[in-house]
């Protein structure tokens, strides 16, 4: 009995304090589940203030991150390749420094003093300046660099064995209004194709026919002081107009005693376009005028006068890739010259008239490394009137010369190249059948890919 | 009257940069790409190089020349791709907007993270870029950095269409992180591939792929038959899973090698527009990344 009350009172007190325990708990839940409702009040708030924020940085980041990501990586993209120079400093204290090495070995049937005494007869005295076996031709040293925000500085000093000469040193300007350029110092003049390249990028050893009887042997051309100023306009397509003054030293075309200041005036155009993808076309005509006073014209006279050379240029090039391409160009140039022919020996001055042309035409098509080149050079193509005294002179047939060529390209910076001549140049004496294998090296800044 | 024409003067002079659009020239087509996703309506685009040409051998065209002379912003790769030409470019345009320090010259890889950079290297190791390595755009986190220095850079150009510079931007990096989302499920993870030039090496590190060598010895240096032995030794040894080349060039090359390891190429293409069906960044990143799958 007492057991059954105990267990009753027992069941009693654990069904109230259950009940207890029940409204109690019911309390609590409610309390947190008001809490817990205001926290996600809370939270939702905090979500949309979090939103905002990211919209907000993300369009900050959109404006400023460039700015940062300059600041974040320039010091590591541009910094330049270790200290250099002396005393550490920048590459801003460096310009950009090249070198190329050219030389080539040569084989004449010829003599040398054949070659020396080899002229064009009524165009040049000025012979072949080669010898049988090795020759240097330079090594040039090419700087530049730009001089500030306004001009661009370049100097051309090939090394030769005779010593060092300037053959190339002229500023550029970078900030004249959109189109204008002016260039002034001593440097290639802008007339005609070859005329304004270096000879290391010439696809043949050495410069053809009508340069070497207008122009001069070698390869420095209308090499001169002077200004030259240039426009581009915007138009559909490339066509750049330039004129020049220069000082008129050239050796063949000028002299540099024939006046006491500038004395050759230069103008010129040139236009491109491109034909589909990878075939570009270039063409123009160049004019080249001033005083003369030459020794080159007959041996043992002196010429005083006027000279005019006309030239047109024309190049086509096909390129679809690296290892593949096809390149035609050619120039003609026509030249009138008038004056006095004073005989140095007799002392007699003869009135002297030359109206002489020429040509050139080469091609060049590259397979892999492998290039392979042809070229036909000739003179008195349609004009070869030289009066002397009134009395027209026979200068006899055309001088024309024929080359092969074939070269190797081992990278960019390199290259071996076989060159044949057969040369009828001199119309009374022997064929020069002439042979060179040249070498070319580039060290140094980076050379410019110039169409 | 006088009054009249100062003031219809005035007018033209000031109303132009309202309605005409900035030239933009770019150098490579992944640039051309980029500047019109950004620029859209508001600028013309001429891109000097042809997706079908090796960016490394580009003579200065005149064509290209006269591009530049009426460009506002000439934007290009850097890091020495464009070495050969783009000093030329510059000076020959006789344009003061595209000189370097000014607004309207735009070298992408200022914004981007570099790899590969070798300051002490010399040609004898081949055409190497002692800046880094200069083939970033297979990189979208890279894309992402050039992509909004690209928008600022227009902003600065032309202050007028800023805010339609940098919706692009915006509508640009959604695409991007939506596309991310697909390209990262590609599962190029673990791969192991072998390619012809060292073009791939941002992607293997985003994408955590191997590359465990490659056709030329030296970049820009043709394969020897020895170097071609060696090669083979590695590709048996590490189970390569596919031989990556472009269009453009490395093809023979690359076509001998998988017959003599019966493993894959893979033709990747080198920029947009190279291959069919890759006319913009996006759906360039789409075929290469599915290529290599």
């Amino acid at each position: 009995m007492r057991r059954g009350i105990m267990l009753l009172s027992l069941l009693i007190f654990l069904a109230a304090s259950n009940q207890a325990i029940g409204a109690d708990l019911e309390s609590r839940i409610q309390a947190m589940e008001e809490t817990l409702k205001r926290q996600q009040k809370t939270i939702e708030e905090q979500q949309n203030i979090i939103e905002e924020l990211k919209d907000q940085i993300r369009t900050q980041i959109a404006a400023e991150k460039p700015k940062t990501a300059v600041a974040a990586t320039e010091p590591e993209t541009q910094k330049p390749a270790g200290t250099t120079g002396l005393f550490g400093g920048s590459a801003l204290s460096n310009p950009n420094i090249s070198l190329v090495f050219n030389t080539y070995a040569y084989s004449s049937n010829l003599t040398n003093d054949e070659l020396k005494n080899r002229a064009i007869r009524g165009y040049t005295t000025d012979g072949i300046d080669r010898k049988n076996g090795f020759n240097l031709d330079s090594a040039e040293l090419a700087i530049y660099a730009p001089v500030d925000p306004y001009f661009n500085l370049y100097a051309t000093i090939p090394v030769t064995e005779d010593g060092t000469t300037v053959e190339e040193a002229y500023f550029v300007t970078t900030s004249l209004p959109t189109g204008h350029q002016i260039k002034a110092g001593k440097f290639k003049s802008g007339f005609g194709r070859l005329n304004s390249q270096h000879s290391h990028v010439w696809d043949f050893v050495d410069n053809p026919l009508p340069y070497r009887a207008f122009i001069g042997f070698g390869d420095e051309g209308i090499d001169e002081k002077g200004v030259q100023y240039t426009y581009l306009p915007s138009l559909p397509i490339y066509t750049i107009l330039g004129v020049e003054v220069l000082q008129g030293d050239n050796k063949t075309l000028f002299g540099a005693d024939a006046t006491g200041g500038p004395h050759a005036y230069t103008a010129f155009a040139k236009a491109s376009l491109d034909v589909g993808d990878n075939s570009t076309i270039l063409f123009g005509p160049s004019v080249i005028t001033g005083k003369t006073k030459t020794s080159t014209v007959q041996a043992n006279s002196d010429f005083t006068g006027d000279s005019t050379l006309y030239g047109f240029e024309f190049t086509y090039k096909w390129k679809p890739s690296k290892f593949q391409g096809f390149k035609i160009q050619g120039e003609y140039l026509y030249r009138s010259q008038y004056g006095d022919l004073t005989d140095t020996s007799l002392g007699t001055v003869q009135r002297l008239e030359r109206y002489q042309d020429g040509f050139y035409i080469q091609s060049v098509y590259l397979w892999n490394r492998w290039e392979f080149g042809a070229r036909y050079d000739m003179l008195s193509i349609f004009k070869d009137d030289y009066t002397l005294g009134g009395a027209k002179q026979d200068i006899g047939r055309r001088p024309w010369r024929a080359t092969a060529m074939i070269d190797y390209t081992f990278s960019e910076f390199s290259l071996l190249r076989l060159q044949y001549n057969h040369d009828e140049s001199d119309i009374y004496g022997k064929v020069n059948h002439e042979v060179f294998l040249q070498a070319l090296f580039s060290i140094g800044a980076h050379p410019a890919h110039q169409f | 009257m006088k009054k009249l024409l100062l003031s219809l003067l005035l007018v033209v002079t000031l109303s132009t940069p309202a309605y005409a659009k900035i030239n933009v020239c770019a150098t490579l087509p992944w640039i051309g790409s980029l500047a019109s996703e950004l620029g859209k309506d508001k600028v013309n685009i001429k891109v000097l190089v042809k997706p079908s040409q090796d960016p490394h051998f580009i003579e200065a065209k005149p064509s290209m020349i006269l591009a530049a002379r009426d460009a506002d912003i000439l934007m290009y790769n850097g890091l020495d791709l464009e070495i050969g030409y783009l000093p030329l470019l510059f000076e020959s345009s006789r344009n003061r907007r595209i000189q370097p320090g000014q607004p309207g010259n735009f070298d992408c890889s200022r914004f981007v993270n570099v790899i590969e950079k070798q300051p002490t290297a010399d040609r004898s190791m081949g055409d190497v870029h002692p800046l880094g390595n200069p083939h970033y755009h297979y990189s979208p986190s890279n894309i992402l950095r050039v992509a909004r220095g690209m928008a600022q850079e227009l902003s600065n150009v032309d202050p007028a269409n800023s805010s339609s510079y940098r919706t692009n931007l915006a509508s640009f990096e959604e695409r991007l992180r939506n596309r991310q989302i697909q390209w990262d499920n590609k599962s190029l993870k673990g791969k192991r591939y072998v390619s012809y030039h060292k073009l791939f090496e941002y992607m293997a590190k985003e994408f955590g792929f191997q590359l465990v060598g490659y056709v030329e010895p030296k970049p820009g240096i043709p394969p020897s038959a020895g170097h071609i032995e060696k090669l083979i030794e590695t590709i048996k040894k590490t189970k390569v899973d596919g031989i990556l080349v472009t269009p453009s060039y490395g093809k023979e090359e690359a076509e001998a090698l998988s017959k003599k390891t019966s493993v894959r190429v893979i033709i990747i293409p080198q920029d947009v527009g190279s291959v069919p069906g890759t006319n913009d960044w996006f759906s360039f990143m789409d075929t290469v990344l599915s290529s290599l799958q």
